[in-house]
C-alpha cells in the first residue's frame, strides 16, 4: 500500500448528488458501499462491446454479492467460481451450475466434489498432478490448460504463482487426452489491472499458435480459448483510453481461426465501477503541520483493496471550500498502518462530513477483514 | 421459457422444458426440483441431475426389483438403500411372498415432497404392513445389521458424488455381502456405461470382492440420458442368473402381477453386455 501515492480528489458535489450520499447514510448509516446495478449494467454492455464474440465470466471473487450476481445473470453473463462459497452463491440464486467455469489451478478433491455438485464441469488445471485429481470423473469433466504469460504492466502479476509454460502445453494437452480426458482448450490470465494491451495480446498471439501446434497432433482439437481478466478501470481517472487498449486485443482474437470458443474472466472491470464507497469522518486532530481526519472505515475494511490489491482509489469530498490544507485521511482501528491516504489539499472537513471512494467494487468488500471487531461497511442496492 | 439443462457432463447436456415447477429446495447445500414436462410428466431433479420421471420410472423400478426377485424365487426379507421416492418399495410390494420389506433412507424430507409430488411413485406402498421405514445413513444401517437378515438387497442411490459416495465403497458392498444370506443377492444402481464407463470398471473393481459372481444387467431408461444403464449384481451363486426363461415366467406368474417393461425374455436377455462394457471389466 501507498498512502502517499498520487491520487485523484473531487472536490464539491452537486445539490443531487450530495442529497443523494446524505440520504444513503440517513437511512442504513455508515460506512456503506453502495453498489449502483445501472453501473454494472453499463459496464457489461461496455465489455460486450469492446470484445464482440466473448462469453464473459464474471470472477465472482471480485465482489461476491448477491445483487451483483443477479444483475449480471439477468444479462446472459456466465461466472467464474474459484471455491465452493461461490458455487453457494449461485445455488441460492438458482443460477445453473452450466454457466460456470471452474478457474482455480489448485484444488483439493473435495472441491472438485464440490463443484460437481453445484453443476461446473469445466476445470483448469496447469499440471499433471492436478489433472490426476479429477480421474475419477474424467469423462465427465472438461478441462481447460493454464498457461502462463508474464505481465510487466499488471498490478497484480497472476502469472508468478500460476501456469504451465508455454513450451508444456502441448505435452500436458496431449497427455490429458491420452488419458481420457476432454481438454477443451487453454487459458491465461495475465494479472489483474493489466493497463497496457501488449501483454493479453502476445498472450493470444501465443496460444493461438499452440492451438495450432497441439491440433496438429490431438485426437480432440482444442477449441476453447479462455483469456482470463485483468482488464483495467481508470484509477488515476485521466481519461485513460479504453477504445484504444481494447482495440489491438480485439484484432488479435479476429486473427485467431473463427472456430473458437471465446471465453473471459473480467472481474475488476465490470464491477469495480459499479460500486462506491461512503464514509463519515468521526473525528479529527492536529498532528504536526497536518490536519489528521479518522473515518469509519479503512484499510482493515472496505480500503484493504490499497493493501492486497495496490490499488489508489480516487477520492471525493462534498466540500469545495477554501483554504485546503495538508491533511491525512486514516481508518477507525487502532493500528498504524491503517492510513487511506497521505499528502492530500483538503478543505476543512467536520465531523459527520462524508468522505466518498470511488471505483470501490474490485477486491474491496472482498479482501476486508473483521479487525477490531469493527463491522463491515453495509452493502446497500440502488438502481 | 424456463427450461432445465443437466450438469453431469461437460460436453453434452439434455434439456428438459419446465411447464410448471412445484417444488424448488431453498437450502444453499443442495439444490432439489420437482417440476411438470408435458411429455414426462412430474420429473424430480437434484443437484442439476435427473433423478426421475414419472414416464419412465418403470422401466428403472421394475428392473431394479423384479430382476432380483424373480432370480432369487425366494425371497421373505428384502432391504432397499435409498429408493425415498418409494417406487422401488411399490414394486417389491407387488411380490406377495416378500414378508418384510426394510428401506433405509437418509433424507426424511425426499420422502415427504415424493408423498406429496410424486404420489403415483409409492402409489400407496408406504402405507403396506410389510413395511419397516428407517431413516439413517445407509453405511451406518449395513454396519450394525446382524449377518444373513436378507434374501435381497436393492441399493437405489444418488449419483456417486455427495452422501451417495459411500454406497459404492469397498466397505459397503463387502456390508452388505454380510447381512444377505448365502443364497441373496444385491442389485445396485450403476449408471449409464456410455458416458461413465469408469463406474462399471470401479463397481467391478470394488463388488466383485466380495461376491462369487458379480455382474451387470442393463436397461435403457431414456432419461438416464446415454443408452444403456447399467445396474451392479453381486451374488454368490452363478445359477440365479442363468435361470431360463420358463422358470421365471412361472415365478412371475405366480406372484401374480402385471409389468410394464419387465418380461422373462428381457429379464434373461439384460445380462448380455455390449462389447465395450465387456472390455471395460475385464
Ligand atoms: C483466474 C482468474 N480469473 C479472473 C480474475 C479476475 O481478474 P480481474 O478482476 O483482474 O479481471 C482473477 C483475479 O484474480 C483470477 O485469478
Amino acid at each position: 500500500m501507498n498512502p502517499q501515492a498520487k491520487r485523484p480528489v473531487r472536490y464539491g458535489a452537486t445539490p443531487e448528488e450530495a442529497a443523494f450520499y446524505r440520504d444513503l447514510v440517513a437511512r442504513h448509516g455508515s460506512p456503506l458501499l453502495v453498489v449502483s446495478r445501472e453501473a454494472l449494467r453499463r459496464q457489461y454492455q461496455s465489455l460486450q462491446h469492446q470484445l464482440p464474440g466473448v462469453s464473459l465470466y464474471y470472477a465472482i471473487k471480485a465482489f461476491p454479492h448477491p445483487a451483483v450476481v443477479e444483475t449480471l445473470a439477468e444479462l446472459g453473463c456466465h461466472f467464474d467460481v474459484a471455491s465452493e462459497g461461490e458455487l453457494e452463491l449461485l445455488r441460492a440464486l438458482r443460477i445453473s451450475g452450466r454457466k460456470t467455469i471452474h478457474t482455480h489451478p489448485v484444488k483439493k478433491v473435495d472441491q472438485i466434489k464440490a463443484a460437481l455438485r453445484g453443476g461446473s464441469t469445466t476445470f483448469v488445471v496447469d499440471n499433471l498432478d492436478e489433472l490426476k485429481k479429477l480421474t475419477p470423473w474424467r469423462h465427465r469433466v472438461g478441462v481447460l490448460l493454464r498457461v502462463a504469460f508474464r505481465s510487466p504492466s499488471a498490478a497484480v502479476d497472476l502469472s508468478r504463482k500460476f501456469g504451465c509454460l508455454p513450451e508444456q502445453a502441448k505435452a500436458l494437452a496431449l497427455e490429458g487426452q491420452a488419458a481420457g480426458f476432454q481438454v477443451r482448450g487453454l487459458s491465461f490470465h495475465v494479472g489483474s489491472q493489466s493497463t497496457d494491451p501488449a501483454t493479453h495480446v502476445a498472450a493470444i498471439e501465443a496460444c493461438g499458435r499452440l492451438i495450432g501446434e497441439i491440433n496438429r497432433e490431438a485426437r480432440h482439437p482444442l477449441a476453447t480459448l479462455d483469456i482470463g481478466g485483468g482488464f483495467p478501470v481508470d484509477y488515476a481517472q485521466a481519461g485513460f483510453d479504453f477504445d484504444a487498449y481494447f482495440a489491438p486485443i480485439r484484432e488479435a482474437l479476429a486473427a485467431l481461426t473463427d472456430d473458437l470458443h471465446l471465453i473471459a474472466e473480467p472481474g475488476r472491470y465490470l464491477v469495480a465501477p459499479a460500486v462506491r464507497a461512503v464514509s463519515t469522518v468521526i473525528g479529527k486532530a492536529r498532528r504536526g503541520d497536518r490536519q489528521w481526519y479518522y473515518l469509519d472505515d479503512g484499510i482493515y475494511g472496505s480500503y484493504s483493496g490499497q493493501l492486497f490489491d495496490h490499488a489508489v482509489y480516487p477520492l471525493q469530498v462534498l466540500r469545495d471550500d477554501r483554504p485546503r490544507h495538508p491533511a491525512v485521511l486514516a481508518g477507525p482501528t487502532c493500528d498504524s498502518i491503517d492510513v487511506i491516504a497521505e499528502g492530500l489539499e483538503l478543505p476543512e472537513l467536520e465531523e459527520g462530513d462524508l468522505v466518498i471512494g470511488h471505483l470501490m467494487g474490485a477486491y474491496t468488500a472482498a479482501t476486508s477483514t473483521r479487525f477490531n471487531s469493527l463491522n463491515a461497511a453495509k452493502v446497500v442496492v440502488v438502481e | 421459457m424456463k427450461v432445465f439443462e443437466e450438469t453431469l457432463y461437460d460436453s453434452v447436456s439434455q434439456c428438459f422444458r419446465i411447464d410448471k415447477l412445484y417444488y424448488e429446495s431453498k437450502t444453499e447445500h443442495q439444490h432439489l426440483m420437482i417440476f411438470h414436462n408435458a411429455f414426462l410428466g412430474r420429473v424430480m431433479t437434484l443437484d442439476g441431475i435427473v433423478q426421475t420421471t414419472e414416464r419412465d420410472e418403470f422401466i428403472y423400478h421394475e428392473m431394479m426389483a423384479h430382476v432380483p426377485l424373480l432370480a432369487h424365487g425366494g425371497a421373505r426379507d428384502v432391504l432397499i438403500i435409498g429408493g425415498g421416492d418409494g417406487a422401488m418399495l411399490r414394486e417389491v410390494c407387488r411380490h406377495p411372498a416378500v414378508e418384510r420389506i426394510v428401506m433405509v433412507e437418509i433424507d426424511r424430507q425426499v420422502i415427504d415432497l415424493a408423498k406429496e409430488y410424486l404420489p403415483n411413485h409409492s402409489a400407496g406402498a408406504f402405507e403396506d404392513p410389510r413395511l419397516e421405514l428407517v431413516i439413517s445413513d445407509g453405511m451406518a444401517f449395513v454396519k450394525e445389521c446382524e449377518a444373513d437378515r436378507f434374501d435381497v438387497i436393492i441399493s437405489d442411490s444418488t449419483d456417486p458424488i455427495g452422501p451417495g459416495e459411500v454406497l459404492f465403497s469397498d466397505d459397503f458392498y463387502r456390508e452388505c455381502r454380510r447381512i444377505l444370506r448365502p443364497d441373496g443377492v444385491m442389485t445396485t444402481q450403476n449408471g449409464v456405461p456410455f458416458f461413465q464407463l469408469d463406474e462399471v470398471r470401479d463397481t467391478r473393481e470394488r463388488m466383485g470382492r466380495h461376491f462369487r459372481d458379480q455382474t451387470f444387467y442393463a436397461a435403457a431408461v431414456p432419461t438416464y440420458h446415454g443408452g444403456i444403464m447399467t445396474f451392479g449384481w453381486g451374488s454368490d451363486d452363478p445359477a440365479l442368473r442363468q435361470l431360463p426363461v420358463e422358470t421365471l415366467a412361472g415365478r412371475l406368474a405366480e406372484a401374480g402381477f402385471t409389468t410394464r417393461y419387465y418380461t422373462p425374455e428381457i429379464h434373461v436377455a439384460s445380462f448380455a453386455l455390449p462389447r465395450y462394457v465387456l472390455d471395460a471389466i475385464q
